[in-house]
Formats: C-alpha cells, structure tokens, sequence
C-alpha cells in the first residue's frame, strides 16, 4: 500500500506522515500549469468563421469557457469572445443548449 | 476611403440556387453604384443552424469580402435587413484587426530570427529541426470535438 509515492516529489513529506490515515484527503494535488492555446500555437487571428477552432472553447451548455478552466490569457481570452459572439449570432454556435 | 468589411449572410432554405445568386447580384449592385469592389466570394452552401431561426434549421451562408467605405455598408446593412429571404446577416470590418496580425507575425519572425543568428544557428529553421511534430502538424486535435455542428 505504498501507492502513494508515486504522486511525485511533491508529496514526500506528505507520504512519511501518511500514517495518520485520514491525511489522504489534504495530499498536494498536482495541478498541471496551464498555457494559452493560441500564444503556444502562435495563432493570431481568432476568427468567427473557423468553427472547428472555437468549440472546443463552448462547452456543454454553450457557456464561453472561462479562462480559469482553459488558461487562455487575458488578450486572447477576450479575442475569443468577440469570436464567439459574432459566430453565435450567424447561427454557428448556440447561445445555449436546453 | 477605402476600408475592408466581411459580410456574411444567412439565406432561407427556401431559397432556389437562383434566388441565392440574384441575392449576390443586388448585392454587387449596390457595391458597384456606391463605390467599392467586392474582393472575394464564398457560398459556404447548406449547413445546419446552431439554432432555430424562425422555424428554420438549415440555412445557406455566403461570405463577400467587399472594400468601400462606411456608408456602402451602411446601404447594404439597410437592404439586407429589408429583405426577408436573408435570415441572418453580420458585417465586420477587418482591415485593422488584420493589420495587428500581420504586423504581430512580422514582429515575431524578426525576433525569432535575431535571436537565432545571436545563438550562431542560419536564420531561419531548418527541416527537421524544433520539436518533433510543431511544424508538421497545424491543427491540434487535442480540444477536438463532434463534427455534428459542422
């Protein structure tokens, strides 16, 4: 039952008190970093029309994705949007999902 | 004055092919009488609505790039809200945002190549060289999803 040093160098002080049981709920979740799509993938232009790109940024509901969830950056983030927004009104993406 | 708007509309589906042509026509019409060109034309075809409008779930999208001036737009803004075989239109304007992305990818160019040559490497990137798979593989299918809204 030593599965948990396999959680990485984050949780080596963690593992020698995991005795105690119940600290296994407060273990170091690894988080990873997050990067913004378009300034890793050098995309300049967010279009309404490419669809296909914008999707993946309107989940279920048809909410905009925010950025806390996709770590879009601020600049893009707000690129985005009006993307979106102009795309939703031309009927390419839903402004909601019943 | 001479700027560059995007304008895209919706036709009913109850629109003949002719129908859609003759749309396009006035359309140039107008562009002509005013004082403008109309850069590039692209009939999308059918595709399915993200949403109902007005009990119609297809729709046919046809873009026109046109160069001109404010108050052309304003006339063909004017008519297309008239006409009711048009569903849906959207005007953008695109010369400025386009300007920032060229000038962005010129920028980015330059500073990558400076960089390069103060590193001692040619300028620009060699074949084989970055990460395995960057310059090969432009569309990242990591976010993809369903074709159905397509």
């Amino acid at each position: 039952m030593n599965g948990r040093k396999s959680f990485g160098g984050g949780g080596r002080g963690k593992a020698a008190a995991g005795q105690q049981g119940k600290d296994g709920q407060r273990r170091p979740m690894f988080r990873r970093r997050k990067v913004c799509k378009f300034c890793s993938d050098k995309i300049d232009d967010i279009n309404y029309k490419d669809v296909r790109m914008l999707m993946p940024f309107v989940p279920e509901r048809a909410k905009v994705l925010p950025r806390r969830i996709s770590g879009t950056c601020a600049m893009h983030q707000r690129k985005l949007r009006t993307a979106i927004m102009r795309a939703r009104q031309l009927a390419l993406i839903p402004y909601t999902t019943e | 004055m001479n700027r560059k708007y995007e304008l895209v509309y919706v036709v009913s589906p109850v629109a003949s092919d002719d129908q859609v042509a003759d749309l396009h026509t006035q359309v140039e019409a107008i562009v002509q009488r005013i004082g403008g060109q109309i850069e590039k034309t692209d009939n999308w075809g059918r595709r399915k609505l993200a949403y109902e409008i007005g009990r119609h779930k297809e729709g046919t999208y046809v873009l026109e790039v046109i160069n001109g001036g404010g108050d052309l737009m304003k006339e063909i803004d004017r008519r297309l809200k008239v006409i009711d075989l048009v569903i849906r239109h959207l005007i953008v304007r695109v010369d400025e945002e386009q300007g920032v992305v060229d000038r962005t990818r010129v920028r980015r160019a330059d500073t990558s190549r400076r960089r390069r040559v103060a590193r001692g490497l040619p300028p620009d990137r060699q074949p084989g060289e970055g990460q395995r798979g960057e310059a090969e593989d432009d569309r990242d299918d990591r976010f993809e999803m369903g074709e159905d809204l397509r």
